[in-house]
């Protein structure tokens, strides 16, 4: 009997939310906080020269003005990155000086008249630039940085990782192809742009302690990573995570966390308080990758592919953060979820003078299946095959191997051709891809498929409590950050089912503290229900094994005779002898006072197994346990002649696995394919011939408002995966990933000229017109 | 939204007390500026890109404030808000191009004199004045006057220091000409214009007037002639128009100059098209 799994269960954090009352980092002041203002970059690439502080020095209520240090260098598997820039900037928005006020306005006064001298350098604006020979180097002494043992920099080039990828013999597969083509494809970096920007609070104790609270989405990685930049015990450093407005991966890298530190050690350890503007969010902090890529792919004349030589010039920026993983997952999944038995992809990570790039949802997935989704449906064009048919035809399958040459079954691959099928289905395609509706106005489909596993460390784990209450209720404490996703109010749903109880009666604590919650390795990568779901199931087997303990020797049987349902321990054959769950959860009394147990603590940890690193030279290697893999499509209203257009329609079939909330998983879904149709149709970072963005806000940066949404259909498919909660698969990024590929398929469809640069504007698709040479 | 410097406030009730008090900052060696709905003042001050240390709001004026029609002009406040403009509902063309301007939240906020006025150089409200019989009614200390909209706007209004646009009418029998207003974006339907057009046609001729096309906007009477030489093509009145352009077509973030050749060739035919057979 299913209670719980599958219902749209209401959101334990609704309430708050619909109201207004939940708080957010930069909600929380005390009354003798400082205010933290950064000094940055005007340059994106140039030597400091001088910094005069001493008319800065002058503004009331100045407490500290802090510069930047050798040391530490700071970063995720490379420490490539000092906290405050020295001897020379590498980004626009890099922060280079940092002021501590009484007041923010004071705050800011002074970092306005800090003086830097600039001797501006050469500026490396895209990964091809910087991987030519005589290319400046951003990072001199990258051979000398230290680093994780699995991330292979470059020493004396911009390249800060190369992952390669070797299966099969390539000169084979293109003896069996018939037909070979290369296409090459451009994705400029861009912005999460989620509503709350960054902000921390922090203080030093005196006790050493060091207390913070920041929009995080990964507090536990700060504990680890400031006790090693800054010779902390890893107990003193408590972050706390409350309510996240968005985190879209953003929220991974430590940042403003590390600042914050140093300026509250200059200030005696007194509370600062460090809240990013929108500008500084957009250029200060880590934005999403760009990529450049050439994808070579051959088939045979029946469309069976036979082999593809890829390789993807990430844009990393000026430091790597997570870049390095970022390629590797883009390696590890390289060709989208078909079977080539014939593959060599580099993937690189690649220094540039952009803003550096971090996690942003999809994890390189979107990217990738860009340049692959399009390069498969101008084969597919070539072929003269429907390109769904064609990639029916190419689909990985259970029993076939991955590009890291791991074998696949049902279980991890899920079940791609289903979704196909019922994609078909939804977009009505037999009715075909292409409709004239007026004069100059036609109507085009446009497909992608998508695949996508995790790429975190092989080591990762999550821990859940779970604490009873007097009257039988359970709070649950897990270390997952509440950044939008509804993963809490899932973690209550699977204990409702497990302990076969009301929903109601189960309480979850928002509030993340690393103190007292448990550890959960970081809310990212689409991991939370499987890695927190499992632990959580683990820690309800232990406490329901506490309470048979304690109700055994009461109802006078063996632990192993009783059931647990409806708040109540009973005999599995007789169950009207029984004994509610709240005279037992706080230890059972008896009549004359003897008390056997206390308070039920049930706890649990899971850990992901048997994934491994990737050979360096063959990439052989498991990065993630299962894949979800979907079908996306979109339809589009298209203006042959000014080349505007509307998506009436986004549709998406993903193998969830198992649905635990039929409507967060839409939620998921849904926002997930919005974000991916927007930084397709329109967000971008704008650069001049300088380096520098021309557009931080977000009036100019090209979202989407109310109303440009189109409608969006979803749809699911549940093939489980066995290891997941009730088979649940990670699904917080395949509603995005297979948008920007789907809608660039519709459009070049649409004019009927293979587009190869997002954003796709009216413009891009102007001069993708207009530079065709067949014209 | 933190303005990091010192700002006085003043909210003065009458024409007189805000010009005689505008006259007096500066005399004082101040910075003040007239403010209304404060949309640009906020986001160019936050940002170190205005340079002011006096308010002073215009919001409390009556003349400012008023909207209403008699026999021979609609006249509105410059304080109105876009949104109370529209509603009044005077004048068909002026409410379809400031319909445009930004969302709704910031409509509600940003006014008419305010968006005529400002630095973000779109000033899209402008457009149905400059083409149509208006006026532009100033106040300076030494009293109010009104001046022919179209005189004293060139690329914006040409205000002394001391200024203060009271309010903007426009004759009666000149809101029932036929109009169409367009504004091409670089993508969906908010933001700032790639190209805004207002145009009426008046005894058979039409008047159009541009925004986003350079860096200010304007209405030119030989960019008319080409526009209303009924045998040029589309691609003639584009050349036509171009070689007419008094400064260069912009290049920016929203587009290039080609893509804005290209996007204006097209919404000359879509102007010249919209008012096949309307009678004037």
């Amino acid at each position: 009997m299913t209670w719980n799994i599958g219902k749209s269960i209401k959101r334990k954090d609704a309430i708050e939310k619909v109201h207004g009352t939940a708080k957010y980092t930069a909600d929380y002041i005390s009354p003798n906080m400082l205010h933290v203002k950064l000094v940055t970059s005007p340059h994106a690439h140039a030597r400091i020269i001088k910094i005069d502080i001493s008319e800065a020095e002058q503004v009331e209520g100045i407490q500290a003005i802090l510069l930047g240090e050798p040391f530490p260098l700071t970063g995720d598997e490379i420490q490539d990155r000092p906290i405050l820039a020295f001897g020379k900037v590498r980004y626009q928005g890099e922060p280079v000086a940092v002021v501590v006020a009484k007041e923010n306005y004071q705050a800011k006064q002074a970092a306005n008249l800090i003086k830097v001298t600039y001797e501006p350098l050469e500026v490396i604006h895209s990964p091809e630039e910087a991987i030519q020979s005589h290319a400046k180097l951003i990072h001199e002494k990258l051979a000398n940085y230290k680093k994780s043992d699995n991330v292979y920099p470059e020493p004396d080039s911009n390249i800060a990782n190369r992952v390669k990828i070797r299966k099969g013999d390539i000169k084979q597969g293109w003896t069996e192809s018939d037909i070979i083509i290369e296409e090459e494809f451009t994705i400029p970096p861009s912005d999460h742009l989620s509503i709350e920007t960054r902000t921390v609070t922090l203080e030093i104790k005196r006790s050493g302690e060091v207390h913070m609270t920041s929009s995080t989405q990964a507090p536990y990685r700060i504990k680890e990573k400031m006790s090693e930049y800054f010779n902390l015990e890893i107990g003193n450093i408590i972050v706390t995570a409350p309510f996240i407005g968005g985190g879209f991966g953003g929220k991974v890298a430590i940042h403003l966390e590390l600042i914050a530190y140093l300026a509250s050690k200059a200030v005696g350890g007194k509370p600062v308080k460090l809240h990013y503007t929108r500008e500084e969010d957009m250029m200060t902090a880590p934005g999403r990758i760009g990529l450049k890529a050439k994808v070579k792919l051959g088939a045979r004349k029946d469309g069976t592919l036979t082999a593809a030589k890829i390789l993807y010039l990430f844009d990393s920026g000026a430091y790597a953060d997570k870049s390095t993983l970022l390629v590797k997952a883009a390696a590890a999944t390289c060709t989208g979820p078909y079977k080539i038995d014939h593959i060599s992809c580099d993937s690189l990570a690649i220094y540039t003078n952009r803003p550096y790039a971090t996690a942003y949802r999809g994890f390189s997935h979107s990217e990738i299946l860009f340049a692959f989704e399009r390069t498969m449906d101008i084969l597919a064009a070539k072929l003269k095959i429907d390109p769904l048919s064609f990639r029916e035809k190419n689909i990985i399958l259970p029993g076939h191997t991955t590009p890291t040459q791991v074998p696949l079954n049902n279980s991890s691959i899920g079940n791609l051709p289903a979704c196909i099928k019922k994609l078909k289905e939804q977009m009505n395609w037999h009715e075909g891809t292409f409709k004239k509706i007026e004069n100059d106005i036609i109507r085009v489909k446009g497909i992608s498929c998508s695949w996508k596993t995790s790429t975190i460390g092989p080591d990762a784990s999550s821990g859940v409590s779970l604490l009873f209450n007097p009257d039988g209720s359970i709070n649950i404490l897990s270390g997952i950050v509440e950044i939008g996703m509804g993963a809490k109010t899932t973690l209550a749903q699977l204990l409702a089912e497990k302990m076969q109880m009301d929903v109601n009666k189960i309480y979850i604590q928002m509030e993340v503290n690393t103190q007292s919650t448990p550890e959960h390795y970081k809310t990212a990568a689409s991991r939370g229900t499987l890695m927190a779901g499992r632990a959580l199931l683990k820690a309800a087997d232990d406490a329901m094994n506490q309470l048979k303990t304690i109700a055994a020797q009461v109802l006078i049987c063996s632990p192993d005779d009783l059931e647990i349902a409806n708040e109540k321990i009973y005999l599995r054959d007789e169950p009207e002898t029984a004994i509610p769950v709240k005279e037992v959860c706080y230890g059972y009394k008896y009549p004359n006072g003897y008390t056997i147990g206390g308070q039920v603590i049930g706890r649990g940890t899971y850990s992901l197994r048997q994934l491994t690193n990737l050979d360096k030279e063959t990439g052989i290697g498991k990065t993630g346990p299962e894949y979800t893999v979907g079908a996306q499509g979109v339809e589009i209203e298209f203006n042959i002649k000014d080349f505007t257009y509307k998506i009436i329609n986004a549709y998406s079939v993903i193998d969830a696995g198992k649905i635990l909330n039929m409507k967060t998983a839409l939620g998921q879904i849904t926002g997930g394919m919005a974000m991916g149709l927007n930084y397709a149709s329109g967000e971008t970072l704008l650069f001049d011939d300088d380096g520098l963005i021309q557009n931080p806000r977000i009036r100019t940066y090209g979202s989407f408002r109310y109303g440009n949404h189109p409608n969006y259909i979803v749809d699911f498919l549940e093939t489980p995966h066995i290891d997941g909660p009730f088979g649940a698969r990670g699904i917080g990024e395949s509603g995005l990933i297979g948008m920007p590929a789907a809608l660039a398929n519709g459009l070049s469809l649409a004019i009927n000229v293979n587009l190869h640069q997002l954003p796709l504007t009216p413009e891009q698709i102007w001069k993708a017109v207009k530079n065709d040479d067949r014209l | 939204m933190m303005i990091a410097y010192d700002v006085d406030y003043y909210n003065p009730t009458t024409i007189e007390e805000a010009t005689q008090l505008f006259h007096r900052l500066v005399e004082e060696g101040k910075k003040p500026v007239y403010y209304a709905g404060g949309t640009e003042i906020i986001t160019l001050a936050r940002s170190e890109r205005l340079d002011l240390d006096a308010i002073i709001n215009i919001k409390s004026i009556h003349e400012c404030l008023l909207a209403y029609s008699d026999e021979n002009e609609i006249t509105l406040g410059a304080a109105l808000s876009l949104t109370q403009v529209i509603k009044t509902n005077f004048f068909p063309l002026l409410n379809q191009t400031i319909a445009q301007i930004a969302d709704q939240t910031s409509r509600n906020q940003i006014t008419l004199g305010g968006n005529i006025c400002g630095d973000i150089f779109y000033r899209e409200a402008a457009l149905p004045f400059l083409i149509t019989e208006s006026k532009a009614v100033i106040a300076n200390r030494t009293g109010i006057k009104e001046y022919p909209f179209k005189s004293i706007f060139n690329q914006k209004l040409q205000l002394s220091n001391e200024d203060l646009l009271v309010q903007l009418k426009v004759k009666k029998n000149e809101v029932n000409f036929p109009f169409y207003t367009v504004k091409k974006r670089k993508q969906w339907d908010v933001g700032y214009p790639l190209i805004t057009v207002a145009a009426v046609k008046k005894k058979e001729q039409l008047k159009v007037a541009f925004s986003g096309l350079c860096n200010f906007p304007f209405h030119d009477v030989n960019i008319d002639k080409r526009i209303n030489d009924p045998s040029l093509t589309a691609k003639e009145r584009l050349d036509g128009v171009l070689n007419a352009l008094s400064s260069p077509v912009l290049s920016d973030v929203h587009g290039s100059m080609d893509y804005r050749h290209f996007v204006l060739k097209n919404l000359l035919q879509e102007v010249v098209d919209a008012f096949k057979g309307a009678k004037t």
